[in-house]
């Protein structure tokens, strides 16, 4: 049966969903002034290879990384794999690694590493940990037990991943993906600095060349329009999430072959994940002479904790209101609301946040430059993030649970404090762990709108590597890299007590 | 007691956010590099009393900011590098007039043609060379596209200053000869992201030959002792675009005596001396010579160009990818 949701969530779902309109509406707003350049830049021969550049990236990447995440948590979820408790925390940490560092990295590393393989690579191992992620929660949440029935009846493995697990891990495994296609269409730092052109460098190169807003707003509205083709195609191949299965029983892990060979390829995709960017902050602040400022490092620190914890809560809330509304209370206005969310997504960081500098100068001057504009910002960059972690655990949400509240007289607002909330609480803290990590890697808004003087570690790490101090750059980079290891093992903490009650 | 000194941490808090605007401040939008920069800005607050608030990002981020804030802009002050982004942002209408007695410090070809922007250091396309390995320069930065170089030349065509010397052969030489000379470029040259990394190669015998800009030479060697170096700088024969010199430079967003009063103390002898002593950059009013070790700005032989005419980046980046150089 279908329930209205209380006012105060749908309140905070259009609130939220507004803030995420705002880049779209500014797009609308510059390129309404240049309907020429649109048309210029759409039919320019070389916009039909910058098409294909990204459709070839996005693809390949979304593919790769879905393929390594699915495996890493199975393996690690599912299968009596050496180490697992080393690899659930491996596996997720390439996230706390900016993509420009590790592109960097790379680079700094192996000259002459350019063009699309490289980006492939470094782009998957960089998002191949969402996939990961959301993954490993939902084979968690999930009845072991069905793949051993289906076992027991004759199933070759084969069939039992097509016809068991897969419908189980689908709806994340599709949400992840989702997020990782996005990403990389949106993506401009490891791109640019593995030379592969894609539509993002065209919006980079507006600005940078000419200094044209209304050109880069025309090429930002293709993207848009791309953006709504993979929602359209993500929408369609979601299928439905599954109910909440209790398990009972003990989990039995299934014994593979060859588990040391799926070790040593876990080791190998976290080595090149991690290891490689690690080391070349380690040579750079070797090899340098450039030292880093003790009281810069740690107000650099707290900034950086402060706003992406702000920045993580805010947003969790608004994304629980959201899913809520959509997938619990599955509102006739949903589908708008979700769109509106997730439309924006593949814009790069500097549109963002010019939509934002041309509001706040000019409409909210109160704000302009305070941390409350960076948060707007934030809230507009990922909100679909929170989204994709809690779409999962809200769907699971037995209905069941909720009639028998409703029986017994209970108000909404009460079930859904005293009953929905508790039974989400490990999801909505995996939600929040992995937005602050995002947050904490953010650069291209944070510089624009951070109130003056302020630092952050990734802004530090901008401003030194583009004076060419290296060595100085470093311990911004591995800070930002530790402290974006603590999310990621808090968010390992609920798939590593499933492996500790299972072993 | 604890509560009583918390209290105290948040007035002070508030009250340093507090007296940010006032009369004797200014707030900076700088696409200059803050390593650079932040000394140059305490000299000033030192000397004139005004506190100086600043905002760093690239120069193109920061010229967008500006363009994007509009009217409304927090900006007095934008400083930034090369005269392609001086120019957009004076084209997007940003920049107030400057006082004529002031622009006439600088030479016309160093500033906005509108009387809207002006130079405040200078900067020269250079040939870094090996000493043993070069024993002649070549006469022009085109004789570099022959097959003596394979191998042998460094460039960093990623870097901002190197588009703008591409924008300024276009203008010299025409589009076709300059897609030319950069196909040869993709074939010869060992490519490099920064200038620095150029200077590098050539210092580290990478390479025997790399074009940068003059200070990061004059750095290594003021690093380093010139005596030490085994490479040394060179210009290209006369009137040779590959001597292209651009600037840095100033824009005001309104006539604040503090903006007035940032822009004059970029151009008085000690914010040249500054340039000159600091950055290794060239001194542009002419009252302050160059470093001992530079040749002096006049002498050095650019070809005859205005810093207005070399804005039309977009077709250079696009001529560089169809060359394979981006």
């Amino acid at each position: 049966m279908r329930q209205k949701p209380p006012a105060v969530l749908v309140l905070l779902a259009v609130f939220a969903t507004l803030i995420s309109l705002i880049p779209i509406a500014y797009l609308l707003f510059r390129g309404s002034q240049a309907v020429d350049e649109l048309f210029a830049e759409l039919t320019r021969p070389r916009t039909l290879e910058l098409l294909l550049n990204t459709t070839a990236l996005v693809v390949s990447v979304t593919l790769t990384a879905l393929l390594i995440g699915v495996l890493q948590a199975w393996l690690v979820v599912r299968t009596n794999l050496p180490f697992r408790n080393f690899f659930a925390v491996a596996s997720a940490l390439p996230l706390a690694m900016p993509s420009y560092v590790a592109a960097f990295g790379w680079v700094s590393l192996f000259p002459g590493f350019y063009g699309f393989w490289p980006s492939w690579l470094v782009m998957t191992l960089v998002t191949s940990p969402y996939v990961y992620l959301a993954v490993a929660a939902s084979l968690v949440s999930s009845n072991f037990q069905a793949e051993e029935v289906a076992r027991s009846l004759g199933k070759n493995r084969w069939q039992v991943v097509k016809n068991v697990t897969w419908p189980i891990i689908r709806p994340a495994a599709t949400a992840s993906s989702l997020l990782v296609a996005l990403y990389t269409l949106s993506e401009f730092g490891a791109v640019a600095t593995l030379r592969f052109q894609t539509f993002t460098i065209g919006v980079y190169n507006a600005y940078r060349s000419s200094f044209d807003r209304n050109a880069a707003a025309a090429i930002a509205i293709v993207l848009v329009v791309f953006t709504l083709v993979i929602l359209y195609g993500e929408r369609k191949s979601r299928g439905k999430v599954r109910n909440f299965e209790p398990h009972s029983g003990k989990r039995i892990r299934i014994k593979i072959s060859g588990r040391y060979g799926f070790a040593g390829a876990l080791f190998a995709i976290a080595g090149l994940g991690i290891g490689v960017p690690v080391a070349a902050l380690i040579r750079w602040s070797v090899v340098g002479t450039s030292r880093a400022e003790l009281q810069r490092v740690i107000d650099a620190v707290i900034t950086t904790i402060g706003y992406s914890l702000a920045a993580g809560a805010i947003i969790t809330v608004f994304a629980l209101a959201i899913t809520l509304v959509t997938v619990r209370y599955k509102s006739s206005f949903a589908g708008g609301i979700e769109t509106g969310v997730w439309v924006g997504h593949a814009l790069p960081g500097i549109v963002v946040a010019l939509s934002l500098v041309f509001l706040g100068a000019n409409l909210l001057p109160g704000i302009y430059q305070t941390v409350w504009i960076v948060l707007i910002a934030y809230v507009a960059l990922y909100l679909p993030n929170g989204l994709a972690g809690l779409r999962n655990p809200v769907s699971q949400i037995p209905l069941a649970l909720d009639e028998v509240g409703r029986s017994l007289g209970k108000s909404r607002m009460h079930i859904l404090r005293r009953i929905t909330l508790p039974i989400i609480s490990p999801g909505v803290m995996a939600a929040l762990a992995l937005v602050t990590l995002t947050v904490m890697k953010e650069l291209p808004a944070t510089l624009l709108l951070r109130p003056t003087g302020v630092d952050t570690l990734a802004t530090r790490l901008w401003a030194l590597t583009d004076a060419s101090s290296y060595a100085a750059a470093a311990p911004y980079g591995l800070l930002l890299f530790l402290l974006g290891g603590i999310p990621a093992w808090l968010l390992n903490r609920q798939i590593r007590k499933t492996l500790d009650a299972t072993t | 007691m604890l509560k009583k000194s918390m209290a105290f941490l948040a007035v002070s808090t508030l009250g340093l956010t507090g007296c940010a605007a006032t009369e004797e401040s200014l707030v900076l939008y700088s696409g200059r590099k803050e390593a650079l920069v932040q000394p140059l800005l305490d000299q000033f607050t030192a000397d004139t009393g005004i506190e100086v608030e600043v905002r760093y990002a690239g120069t193109s981020e920061t010229a967008a900011l500006i363009l994007e804030e509009g009217e409304n802009t927090q900006a007095d002050v934008f400083f930034g590098v090369g005269g392609a982004a001086l120019g957009a942002l004076s084209r997007g209408g940003a920049f107030v007039d400057i006082d004529q007695e002031i622009l006439d410090l600088v030479p016309v070809k160093f500033r906005s043609v509108d009387n809207d922007w002006v130079g405040t250091s200078g900067r020269a396309r250079i040939m870094v060379y090996n000493k043993q390995n070069v024993t002649e320069t070549p006469e022009s930065v085109m004789d570099l596209a022959n097959a003596e170089w394979n191998d042998r030349i460094a460039i960093a065509p990623s870097y901002g200053s190197f588009q703008a010397f591409v924008t300024a052969m276009r203008v010299v030489e025409g589009d076709q000869a300059t897609l030319e000379w950069l196909r040869a470029m993709s074939e010869n040259a060992l490519i490099f992201n920064k200038d620095e990394e150029v200077m590098e190669a050539v210092e580290s015998g990478t390479a025997d030959a790399g074009l940068v800009n003059h200070y990061y030479f004059y750095r290594r060697g003021v690093e380093d002792g010139f005596e030490n170096l085994i490479s040394e700088a060179g210009f290209f024969g006369s009137e040779d675009v590959g001597n292209l010199v651009n600037v840095a430079g100033v824009g005001m967003l309104n006539n604040s005596e503090p903006a007035k009063a940032f822009v004059e103390y970029l151009l008085s002898d000690k914010g040249q001396k500054y340039f000159s002593d600091e950055t290794m950059e060239y001194p542009l009013t002419g009252t302050v010579q160059p470093s001992e070790k530079l040749i002096p700005l006049d002498q050095v032989p650019t070809a005859e160009l205005d810093l207005n005419d070399i804005d039309q980046l977009d077709r250079t980046l696009e001529l560089m990818r169809e060359a394979g150089l981006l």
